[in-house]
């Protein structure tokens, strides 16, 4: 069964063409990777699944929803209780410690629960930095906090932008091996990247070029 | 663009600070000239004298001396429009009192301007003043009738009459009355009662004419009052007022080119060497406090707006560039050194500083200008040393509030920034 | 409490003492407002009541008069004196005036007391010293031009009058009196002898007289009689002054109360002026003062853009958001009008010390009221970069910069 479901999704700036009517079809569970050079429309595709923005022309159906019409607020309230976000400026607010960071998530999902907070963080490896401001954390901590942010929700999509582009190859690996336990939990994930590495471990990479998808496979290499 | 909003608003605070020092430092300058102004409304500070009766009165023995060493030339008066401080004469007015009778009794006549038209001519400078116990006698209410305009009537044979002679012998205005002297009598025209509240409730004011004919003193006055625009009293002036020639040259200098009572009064006597010029005490020493102590309040005012005009914009200026610091810390990871990155941001800075002060100068003149024209009807004097000091406050300013944020870029690791916290 | 109003309160806390030295920025924005707002509306309020006793410089601004032949007796002077409040009251001088002469000119003497003349004439000018009591004198400086008299000298002064039956001889030594040997009338040449102990300069009529206590004037004249007028001064305005003088008058029927209105008036006008002065340097300074603030805010809150942005893209409504940041705001517009306010009032206080030696009224009403402004004017500079930060697309903000 389909999660999502981009039909023939074009965005135009002015005259530039960002995306160029593409299709996409993402399952539950699934685990993609959507590549392409600078430029390709990679940011934007990844805008439009996050309901951060919407298409000049064609449909976003979220879980057999059609979310193209929908209200400004409705697309907020739908991108917070379905999707996780994953920057690669990590973006956590630097006047709230590691655990807090994740309480932020909750507590505009739900209602906020430091316990559940702290497990998100034992998940990413960092329970005995959850008191430590993002200003004492390494990069690649920041990032899983990052991720532990994006996943306190239980969301049925984490949404990752370049989520290595700042880290090295150490926290590189371990940001990837918390993206394959979330994938065998069953979590979908969309990883948009330029790095083949990251690309490479995806269970099916989806290449962009001038806003057109230019080629959708399964990756044979993909191991779970 | 999100750095030009970020300027802007620099710019503005700075404008802002700027004109409200503006603003404050020329009101500040300027009130004591203002207030000096206002209290011109209290009368004369300085009463002319002939000199013949000082001396005469030296002498005791000499029980009245001739008639005419009671008086002053009325040609002379003009000759206070030629001293040094003349723009600092506001009014004068010269008096001839008399006794006359009148209704039974004798009661005292006082002949004097009332607004009169001056023209003086000396050494072929024709000086021209309209001055006159009109302004000399801002506290009288006008019960009945209206001031007597000397310009518009055609005839001298009028009078004003104070409000309680007025009662008693039932007098409005618009009747005509007789009063009779030594040298004659005289029917005169009210126009006016004035009630003074002291003694001159009991008197009758005509031009100076009638009084001159009925005390047969043409061309004469007995008194003057001079209302001058004067600087407080301090020690030189103290010490003058024993006796100019014990000061030193420079001291003369300076305290005959000061607004003094006592170097105007001096002036005075140069000008009409027949008269003797001499202090209204009660109105010199009150208005000598009262101009220090608005003085002294306006400046602390200022102070204290100044105060606050410079924390907001070192305050702004500070988190402005803190602001900064990522961009900042890039240029540095990109090899400029300290001394260019703080030179650039010192530049923009002080650039941003010098057109908001500029904007500023002139904004704090409109409302210098709003303040003078609401509170005293009248433009408020710019001075040029404002404007000098406001830029260089400004800038010096602007330059301690740059200090702790520079101070921190000089601290900033680039890696920090880059990865932390943003 | 609930977990979510729990990490609300968290969040703001965080926010507030965390990011110390912005909120310091902002909060020293405040404070520097508040401060003035309080402080100039301090001195304002105080301003009449400050100049109006520096006015009090002028001199006596009601003057007593006996309404009828009958001088002005002490008890009708006290009776008159209590409608005047005890704090406004500056000081009033009763003075008795007689004929007499020295050296055979005829010279007006004026009986005072010289220890509270100067408060109802501040503006004498004493060349020697005020005489300390009985036996001394204060004489004009006119008078003492044409008397030829200097600080230090002595003079007698003569009053000469016929006696008659009624004659009280007590304190008439008998060399005072000659006797015409043709007519057989008494004559009396009863005299004072007096210590010349300052010069009086006024620039104005009081130089003409001879001043001397009332105890030496009684003697002389061998009269016991009240007063002729009484100079009072008060630290009022016009209206309150003319009310005293309506009251007096009617009050005690032998006093005529009147204005000094070359005095009164005047000071209305000038004070007027100088209040008006003051009101709108204060109303220019603070509002270019709450501008100021409100670009410090307005910095302090554009600068978290990209916070706004995330929390916007973790999910937050617009409404939300605002009530976080607005909190914020208000939480540091009142603990800024807090500070400011107490400090204004040091700041007014220092301000009336140092120019009127003498301590600011406490007005309570104002602390209040600047803890309400600063709170307004911090809330409204805060919304609106607020306002314009959540309406921007997160994705814009997040990725933008």
């Amino acid at each position: 069964m389909s999660l999502l479901e981009l039909k023939d999704v074009s965005k135009v700036y002015g005259d530039l063409h960002a995306l160029d009517h593409a299709n996409l079809t993402v399952d539950k569970g699934e685990w993609i990777a959507i590549m392409g050079p600078s430029g390709s429309g990679k940011s934007t595709m990844m805008n439009i699944i996050s309901c951060m923005d919407r298409p000049s022309s064609g449909k976003v159906i979220f879980d057999g929803k059609d979310i193209t019409k929908e209200s400004r607020r409705k697309l907020t309230e739908f991108h917070r209780d379905k999707i996780g976000l994953v920057f690669q400026q990590f973006h956590l607010i630097n006047y709230l410690s590691a655990v807090e960071n994740v309480m932020v998530a909750q507590y505009y999902h739900s209602m906020p629960d430091e316990k559940e907070a702290l497990e998100a963080l034992e998940r990413v490896g960092l329970k005995d930095r959850a008191r430590h401001l993002p200003s004492q954390l390494s990069g690649g901590e920041q990032q899983r906090v990052c991720i532990a942010r994006a996943l306190i929700n239980s969301p049925e999509l984490i949404l990752a932008d370049e989520p290595t582009g700042n880290l090295d190859e150490a926290n590189e690996n371990i940001v990837l091996d918390i993206f394959r336990q979330l994938h065998k939990e069953g979590t979908s994930l969309v990883v948009v990247t330029h790095d083949p590495e990251v690309g490479e471990v995806a269970q099916r990479i989806v290449r962009l070029d001038h806003g057109k998808i230019v080629s959708d496979k399964k990756n044979d290499n993909f191991s779970e | 663009m999100r750095q030009w909003k970020k300027l802007l608003m620099i710019g503005l605070t700075v404008a802002l600070g700027a004109s409200i020092a503006t603003a404050m430092l020329n009101v500040m300058l300027d009130v004591g000239d203002k207030i000096n102004e206002e209290l011109k409304t209290y009368g004369s500070n300085i009463t002319v004298l002939p000199q013949s009766e000082a001396v005469m009165n030296k002498l005791y023995d000499v029980e009245n001396g001739e008639e005419k060493n009671e008086y002053i030339k009325e040609s002379q008066l003009g000759e206070l429009l030629t001293i040094f401080w003349a723009n600092n004469i506001t009014d004068f007015a010269p008096l001839t009192d008399t006794e006359v009778s009148f209704g039974g009794k004798n009661v005292k006549l006082v002949g004097s301007w009332f607004d009169h038209h001056l023209e003086f001519v000396k050494k072929g400078t024709t000086y021209q003043r309209d001055t006159g116990i009109i302004n000399l006698r801002s506290w009288w209410d006008i019960k009945d009738g209206k001031w007597l305009d000397e310009q518009k009537l055609d005839s001298a044979n009028y009078a004003m009459i104070g409000a309680e002679l007025a009662k008693e012998q039932n007098i409005k205005a618009g009747d005509t009355i007789t009063v009779n002297s030594e040298k004659g009598s005289q029917t005169l025209k009210v126009t006016g009662i004035f009630e003074s509240g002291d003694d001159e409730d009991q008197c009758i004011y005509t031009p100076l004419g009638v009084a001159q004919k009925l005390t047969g003193s043409d061309g004469m006055f007995k008194k003057a009052e001079v209302s001058a625009i004067t600087s407080p009293d301090d020690e030189l002036a103290v010490k003058a007022a024993k006796n100019p020639s014990l000061l030193s040259g420079d001291e003369y200098d300076l305290w005959y080119c000061t607004a003094y009572v006592s170097s105007i009064c001096f002036q005075i006597q140069e000008a009409i060497p027949e008269a003797s010029a001499s202090a209204v005490r009660q109105i010199a020493d009150s208005e000598g406090k009262i101009l220090e102590k608005t003085q002294l309040l306006m400046s602390l005012i200022t102070l204290m707006s100044l105060i606050g005009a410079t924390l907001g914009i070192s305050n702004l200026v500070t988190s402005g560039v803190m602001e900064r610091s990522q961009e900042l810390a890039l240029l540095k990871a990109v090899g400029a050194t300290n001394g260019q990155v703080t030179g650039l941001i010192l530049t923009e800075i002080i650039a941003t500083a010098i057109v908001g002060a500029g904007a500023g100068y002139f904004m704090g003149y409109a409302f210098a200008q709003i303040i003078g024209q609401t509170v005293f009807s009248s433009s408020i004097e710019m001075s040029g040393m404002v404007a000098f000091i406001v830029i260089v406050l400004i800038i010096a300013v602007t330059l301690v509030g740059s200090i702790p944020a520079i101070r921190m870029l000089l601290r900033l690791r680039p890696s920090e920034v880059l990865h932390g916290g943003h | 409490m609930n977990k979510k109003q729990r990490m609300f309160i968290r969040m703001v806390l965080a926010s507030l003492v965390r990011r110390r030295s912005r909120m310091i920025v902002a909060l020293l924005a405040i404070v520097v407002g508040a401060t003035i707002l309080s402080g100039l509306g301090m001195i304002y309020y105080d301003v009449p009541r400050q100049m109006s006793s520096q006015f009090r410089s002028y001199g006596a601004n009601i003057i007593f008069t006996p309404s009828g032949d009958e001088s002005i007796s002490d008890r009708e002077l006290k009776s008159g004196i209590s409608f005047i409040s005890q704090e406004e009251l500056e000081g009033y001088t009763p003075y008795r005036y007689e004929n007499s002469q020295i050296h055979n000119i005829p010279v007006t003497l004026a009986g005072i007391d010289f220890g509270s003349v100067l408060k109802t004439s501040p503006y004498w000018h004493i060349n020697g010293s005020m005489p300390s009591g009985d036996g001394e004198t204060l004489v004009g400086a006119k008078m003492a031009e044409s008397l030829g008299l200097s600080v230090g000298d002595s003079v007698s002064v003569i009053n000469s009058f016929q006696m008659t039956a009624d004659t009280d001889r007590t304190n008439i030594p008998d060399y005072e009196i000659t006797k015409d040997p043709e007519t057989g009338e008494e004559y009396c040449d009863h005299s004072l002898d007096l210590k010349v102990s300052g010069i009086l300069e006024t620039g104005g009529s009081e130089e003409e007289y001879i001043y001397v206590t009332m105890k030496d004037i009684s003697y002389l004249t061998l009269t016991e009689r009240g007063y002729d007028i009484v100079e009072v001064s008060v630290a009022s305005m016009q209206d309150t002054l003319k009310s005293y003088t309506e009251k007096i008058s009617s009050g005690v029927s032998e006093i005529s109360a009147k204005l000094v209105k070359r005095v009164t008036a005047s000071e209305s006008t000038v004070l007027t002026k100088l209040e008006s002065l003051v009101f709108i340097v204060t109303l220019v300074v603070l509002a270019l003062t709450m501008i100021c603030v409100a670009t410090t805010m307005m910095a302090v809150i554009a600068e978290r853009r990209k916070e706004i942005g995330l929390r916007k893209a973790l999910g937050a409504l617009n409404s939300s958001i605002i009530m976080e940041f607005m909190c914020e705001g208000l939480v540091l517009g009142a603990v800024g009008g807090i500070l400011g306010s107490v400090l204004g009032y040091y700041f007014a206080d220092l301000v009336s010390m140092n120019v009127f030696s003498s301590s600011i009224t406490f007005r309570p009403l104002l602390i209040p009221i600047t803890i309400i402004a600063s709170v307004l004017v911090t809330g409204l500079a805060c919304l609106i970069p607020i306002k314009s930060a959540v309406d921007v697309d997160p994705a814009l903000v997040l990725k933008g910069e």
